[in-house]
């Protein structure tokens, strides 16, 4: 769901956005037609369309009264409010969308309970009905240096870590400036002015092994940051497809996959992975064991089993 | 014909502002020439009204004459009250950190900026340096609702037909659950809710106690490893190779670890009630991990092995 959108616009959502946009605009009673284009996001030209429209509507013996409203040299006039003072109440998803919002980022580095909003969210939970925070509950649980990263992101602060990565199965040293910090998919993330690579690479938090920082600060560049969520949608990384058992079926819900075929009659379905490390692979496919096969690289099928050999190896 | 959004408005100024509930005879009089002519092209043209205005959330009111000439005519309304929002009476600071929260977590969402502005907020930014990815599911609100309203639920999850006293919700490694009473079962459970097969009902007029001080994050365990842990099953020993014994000790810390060898390997002690659980957390660990004990443990993890391998 995106706030983007262009073409002709439904009449439910022309009625929806001025059901927000007339309280505004009541409240204020004089307001240049490009800043209610903006804040709402919508031309200026549909902004005069609809504001016209409803200047037009009214009952009998009312009629064009029901909203007095005019336009001049760009600049909106209210007059005296009758109805749609007051916005439509919340719904059902906005009501969810804006309380797991605030539980979720009370979970983030630096929030504080005390702080403005833990207390608009106390306001916005008694006015939805509910009794308790403990019904709705985020979990972001953070690995060792999650709140060291926080602070080097809002510090602009360059660090050095020992980072583990599990494509090379070694630790490795790099300084960093931390730009990004995310969780994603139960696991935080780091993105990175790498000084390696000198790229802006990503990060797994809970594999950072040390981290101090140099003392050297950075000003972020202009460049602004994908959102996070689209960082495996890279072209350049790999993709495997597999055929996964029901049992197997997770992977789709777990992992960044590009699609996913409906089940066949036995509850098997193809998808389609993005791969960033060959060695994550391997270990996941271990896991999986007899419920997933690789169905375009015989290469990596057989250097899982190689794997389980050398790990059989222990055990006799 | 006229802009359909201008008869909408006028629908809605009408609803809101009538004395008495109006039949569809007496809206269409009131909207004079916004409405077609035929009785069945009026009623099709108001339903379809009517449900664009349910779908933005309106609440329309209904009743059903009951005796007297027109007995049976349905008659609408909108109770003013139910329609507005309450005022949260949010401060600026407060709207502000919720616009923060929401563009740090629910970037792009369409309602969670419609939410926004319906408290008073702008439009939403974009590229928070700390953000969460929060997942999104169809059944998220109404389960809310019900869990906020103390509604009974019924679905349907691992094939069977269940009604649910919805306790709460958590957010937990990147799923949504449920935490609720399952009469079915007539015990408590959890439920993943990607994994909730039909839809979610709340049941009509039912109601429930949750147990007092009920808390969504207390309710189950976050390690998987742990659920559907029994105190009578063992811990498994496993021994765990110098190169991953850092990672090992930071992720059960140092009490787990019950003998650390000269080469700096460890052997650790990990909760195996959950077999599968276990198999996974320890394949994780590739070749540099060893299961001890107990037999059991050691035995599903050859075999399985033994599969791959084939």
């Amino acid at each position: 769901m995106s706030v983007e959108r262009r073409g002709p616009r439904p009449a439910e959502a022309r009625l929806r956005r001025l059901l927000v946009m007339l309280p505004w605009l009541m409240e204020r009673q004089e307001v240049p037609v490009a800043d209610v284009a903006s804040r709402f996001a919508l031309t200026e030209a549909e902004v005069v369309k609809d504001l016209e429209l409803v200047s037009m509507c009214g009952l009998p013996p009312f009629v064009d009264e029901l909203i007095d409203l005019y336009i001049d040299e760009g600049v909106i006039y209210v007059g005296v409010p009758r109805l749609f003072i007051r916005p439509l109440r919340l719904n059902s998803i906005e009501a969810f969308e804006l309380l797991a919002a605030g539980r979720a980022a009370m979970q983030l580095p630096g929030a504080d309970a005390q702080g403005p909003l833990g207390r608009g969210l106390l306001k916005l939970a008694r006015a939805l009905g509910e009794d308790d925070t403990g019904v709705l509950r985020v979990d972001l649980a953070r690995p060792g240096f999650t709140n060291d990263v926080a602070a080097a992101v809002e510090a602009g602060a360059e660090v050095r870590m020992e980072y583990w990565s599990a494509s090379r199965d070694a630790s490795t040293t790099r300084v960093i400036v931390p730009r990004q910090l995310f969780s994603d998919r139960g696991e935080w993330y780091v993105r990175a002015d790498d000084d390696r690579s000198g790229e802006l690479r990503t990060f797994r938090v809970d594999r950072i092994e040390t981290m101090a920082p140099t003392g050297r600060t950075v000003t972020p560049p202009d460049t602004p940051l994908p959102p996070p969520g689209e960082w495996f949608a890279d072209g350049s990384i790999r993709r495997v497809t597999l055929r996964l058992a029901p049992a197997a079926r997770w992977v789709a819900e777990r992992y960044p996959i590009d699609d996913v075929s409906p089940p066949d009659a036995d509850g098997y379905v193809t998808v389609r992975l993005a791969v960033a490390s060959e060695r994550w692979l391997e270990r996941t496919l271990l896991r999986l064991g007899p419920n997933a096969e690789v169905l375009d690289a015989p290469e990596l099928a057989t250097s899982v089993q190689a794997t389980a050999d050398r790990m059989l190896a222990r055990y006799r | 014909m006229a802009d359909r959004v201008e008869r909408l408005t006028n629908l809605l100024a009408l609803l809101l502002e009538t004395v008495e509930p109006l039949s569809l005879v007496a809206i269409a009089g009131r909207l004079h020439g916004q409405y077609p002519d035929g009785q069945t092209a009026l009623r099709a043209a108001f339903e379809r009204d009517k449900a664009a205005l349910r779908e933005i959330g309106v609440p329309i009111e209904q009743t059903i004459v009951t005796g007297g000439a027109e007995a049976g005519q349905t008659r609408y309304w909108i109770d003013r009250q139910r329609y507005e929002l309450t005022d949260l009476e949010l401060d600026q600071d407060e709207m502000r950190a919720l616009q923060v929260a929401m563009a740090a977590t629910r970037p792009g969402s369409a309602s969670g900026q419609e939410a926004m502005w319906k408290l008073g907020a702008g439009l939403m930014e974009h590229g928070a340096a700390i953000a969460a990815i929060i997942p999104d599911d169809p059944w998220l609100p109404t389960l809310r609702e019900a869990i906020a309203g103390r509604t009974q639920v019924r679905f349907t999850y691992r094939d069977i037909d269940r009604l649910v006293d919805p306790w709460g919700l958590l957010l937990r490694t990147g799923f949504w659950y449920l935490i609720g009473f399952d009469h079915e079962r007539d015990e408590r459970r959890t439920y993943r809710i990607d994994r909730i097969e039909a839809a979610v009902q709340p049941v009509p007029g039912s109601t429930f106690e949750r147990p007092v001080g009920f808390d969504a994050n207390e309710a189950f365990p976050d390690d998987p490893k742990l659920i559907g842990a029994d105190p009578n099953v063992p811990d498994a020993r496993v021994l765990i190779d110098a190169h991953r014994a850092g990672v090992a000790r930071r992720e059960f810390g140092d009490d787990r670890v019950v003998t650390a060898h000269e080469d700096g390997s460890v052997e650790v002690l990990v909760p195996c009630a959950n077999m599968h659980a276990f198999r996974s957390w320890l394949l994780g660990y590739g070749e540099y991990a060893e299961v001890l004990e107990p037999t059991e443990a050691r035995d599903a993890v050859i075999s399985w092995l033994k599969a791959v391998a084939r």
